[in-house]
């Protein structure tokens, strides 16, 4: 497998009225061919200015990619080009499926209509391919009667079929990295479970490599080989999907895992975090963890630890995992399986 | 959709059947007779009021009156020597609708343009600069401007005639007085229509698919945008073609206005009834056409398509 997204150093600051928020700091990234990526990580964590920064959406005043950051596809620097060669890029080579589908869709626009714009502009179809395209797409995600429902409005559409509809789009123009900003937030349970079984029958069918960002470790074990965990606009450790559950070495990682609801809890008692996220106008010299971190040190407060590399796929930016650091054990309320570790 | 359509004309006709017999009544309780001509003598006011039929009970003029009026009969004109009230209207009111229709389709235009432009540029010189317009447009009444425009255009550059109706030179200044307030309502309206609009998701849906922006501006910004815009154009464009009384007067213009102003101080019932039925028709008329463009636009209130 080849590296098809690289981001390296990305950071992105927010301009807003008396405040400059450092949204994303330093992040690094990759994103191999045909696998699942997923970003956890809680609100205001970076990861979706994160997947706007990659389709060059992010809105530019207040928002702006720092310099020195970069956005490698394919071996080219997105950060590098201009509206009109993004444009080439968007939909067409990565393209994105959004939160919520009941405002994604235009109201007053054919869904149709809706997908076939991306066709017309990438692929220079005729309205009349376009359209039979569109009507393929929509019977691949599962819309029955397509040949009906393509002239159709989106509030003719249930909120499960409006997603579905949302990833015809985004699929339409075969993109090689699709991001998922949180696909099923808004839909309700069994309708998630429909559409993550969809994306991912889409993936092995055309192996599109796919970016998911959640905060739902459920819907990260089930999709993703590999998982990044954002905190603070810094990813904090990074794993395979096994080492991460299994072997976290993160205290936040830690903490997300014990925070995840539990079928078989001996406890009634839902375990959170306690604290709130650091402020990002005024983010801390140190660790961002570090003010709710049971296990902070002095160090942590001070200085931002580096990356220490666990195994070849693993790595965590945490002072605890420091030579001269205390032996500390990840708590059991980690659940999954945090005692193998010893 | 037909039984839409059948249902609001019944409501419709309600609705000025009400304007019309409100109309008939507060009329009744103006102060005054239409016979004011001092030399009339008390006997001869009476002979007149009985060939009028206003010595009648107001009930029976009432019934009269709409009886007439089904039969297409607005009366005739006290004040114009009882000529046909019918023949008087259509006579002045092309002139009020010419003059309405193009200050309200300048402004409309103008107002779009403006509201989109600015709209765009949230927060920056160009929307600042449209709102100032747009403030001042609506703050100050049209007559000022017109005195304005007669002044430096018409006296001081003499590029345009300062009154009078006679050719397509003399309807500048008078429509565009009209239309200064049009175009900073509809600016208005339609920047704060776009700001929300351009922040929707739709729109990134759209941009993330790469189109262009002036793609996602054309095909996904301005038609969300415009539905709420198009409800204030209805009532917009009944109030210009009926409002524009005043302008009418500055410009001398031989419109329907100063007709109606003469007929409620002479108390030519027939007259004002007859101005008042067509101003209500035209605002009842324009709501209507306003709800139909309305489902039009928007698929959502696409009413009882009967293809859901």
């Amino acid at each position: 497998m080849s590296k098809l997204l690289e981001i390296k150093n990305l950071s992105v600051h927010f301009n807003l009225i008396g405040r400059h928020v450092q949204a994303v700091r330093g992040v690094d990234l990759d994103l191999n061919e045909g696998e699942t990526l997923a970003i956890v990580g809680e609100s205001g964590s970076g990861k979706s200015v994160t997947s706007k920064a990659i389709m060059g959406l992010i809105p530019n005043p207040p928002g702006e990619i720092v310099k020195g950051s970069s956005i490698l596809f394919e071996g080219k620097d997105l950060v590098s080009y201009t509206e009109k060669q993004l444009e080439k890029v968007r939909g067409k080579e990565i393209s994105m499926i959004f939160q919520d589908p009941m405002t994604a869709l235009n109201p007053t626009m054919k869904i149709g209509k809706q997908i076939m714009e991306g066709l017309i502009k990438h692929q220079g179809m005729s309205k009349h391919d376009a359209r039979n395209r569109a009507i393929e797409l929509l019977k691949l995600v599962g819309i029955p009667k397509p040949e009906v429902r393509v002239d159709e409005y989106p509030h003719q559409f249930s909120g499960g079929m409006r997603q579905r509809v949302v990833i015809a789009i985004a699929l339409a123009c075969n993109p090689k990295v699709l991001i998922a900003d949180e696909p099923t937030t808004a839909l309700d349970v069994t309708i998630q479970a429909q559409i993550l079984d969809l994306m991912r029958d889409l993936q092995k069918k055309t192996k599109t490599a796919i970016i998911l960002i959640t905060h739902d470790l459920g819907v990260v074990a089930n999709m993703a080989q590999r998982v990044a965990v954002m905190y603070g606009g810094k990813v904090v450790e990074t794993g395979m999907i096994d080492e991460i559950f299994y072997n976290p070495k993160h205290p936040y990682t830690w903490g997300l895992l014990s925070s995840m609801p539990k079928l078989h809890a001996t406890t009634d008692k839902l375990l959170a975090i306690p604290g709130s996220p650091p402020d990002l106008a005024n983010p801390p010299k140190g660790c961002p963890f570090a003010a709710r971190c049971p296990y902070a040190m002095k160090v942590c407060t001070d200085h931002m630890p580096e990356y220490t590399e666990l195994s070849s796929t693993q790595k965590a930016a945490c002072w605890l995992l420091d030579e001269r650091a205390p032996k500390v054990d990840p708590p059991e309320t980690i659940g999954v399986g945090g005692t193998k570790n010893g | 959709m037909g039984r839409y359509i059948l249902k609001r004309i019944g409501y419709m006709c309600i609705t000025f059947y009400v304007v019309i017999t409100l109309t008939f009544l507060s009329m009744k309780m103006l102060p005054g007779t239409p016979f004011q001509n001092p030399k009339l003598t008390p006997t001869q006011i009476n002979q007149l009021k009985h060939y009028y039929g206003l010595d009648q009970p107001i009930a029976v003029q009432y019934v009269k009156y709409m009886w007439n009026l089904l039969h297409g009969d607005m009366g005739g004109s006290f004040q114009f020597g009882n000529e046909s009230v019918t023949a008087l209207l259509m006579n002045k009111f092309p002139v009020s609708l010419d003059l309405g229709l193009e200050a309200i389709i300048l402004g409309a235009v103008i107002g779009l343009l403006l509201g989109i432009i600015a709209g765009l540029h949230h927060g920056k010189a160009m929307d600042w600069s449209t709102m100032i317009f747009a403030a001042i447009g609506t703050s100050i009444p049209s007559f000022i401007f017109a005195g304005v425009l007669q002044y430096f255009l018409g006296v001081y550059v003499r590029a345009f005639p300062v009154a009078g109706w006679n050719g397509p030179s003399y309807h500048f200044l008078p429509v565009v007085s009209l239309a200064v307030g049009v175009v900073a309502e509809i600016a208005l309206f339609m920047r704060t229509e776009m700001v929300e609009v351009i922040n929707q998701d739709y729109i990134v849906t759209a941009q993330a698919k790469g189109l262009s922006r002036f793609t996602v501006v054309y095909k996904h910004a301005i038609r969300n945008a415009l539905i709420p815009v198009v409800t204030i154009l209805g009532p917009l464009t009944a109030a210009i073609i009926t409002g524009s009384l005043v302008i009418e007067n500055i410009f001398g213009i031989p419109g329907i206005g100063s007709q109606y102003v003469s007929s409620i101080v002479t108390n030519d019932y027939p007259m004002i009834m007859g101005t008042t039925e067509l101003y209500a028709g035209l605002f009842i008329l324009s709501i209507f056409v306003v709800d139909i463009l309305y489902g039009v636009i928007d698929p959502r209130i696409r009413v009882s398509g009967g293809q859901a």
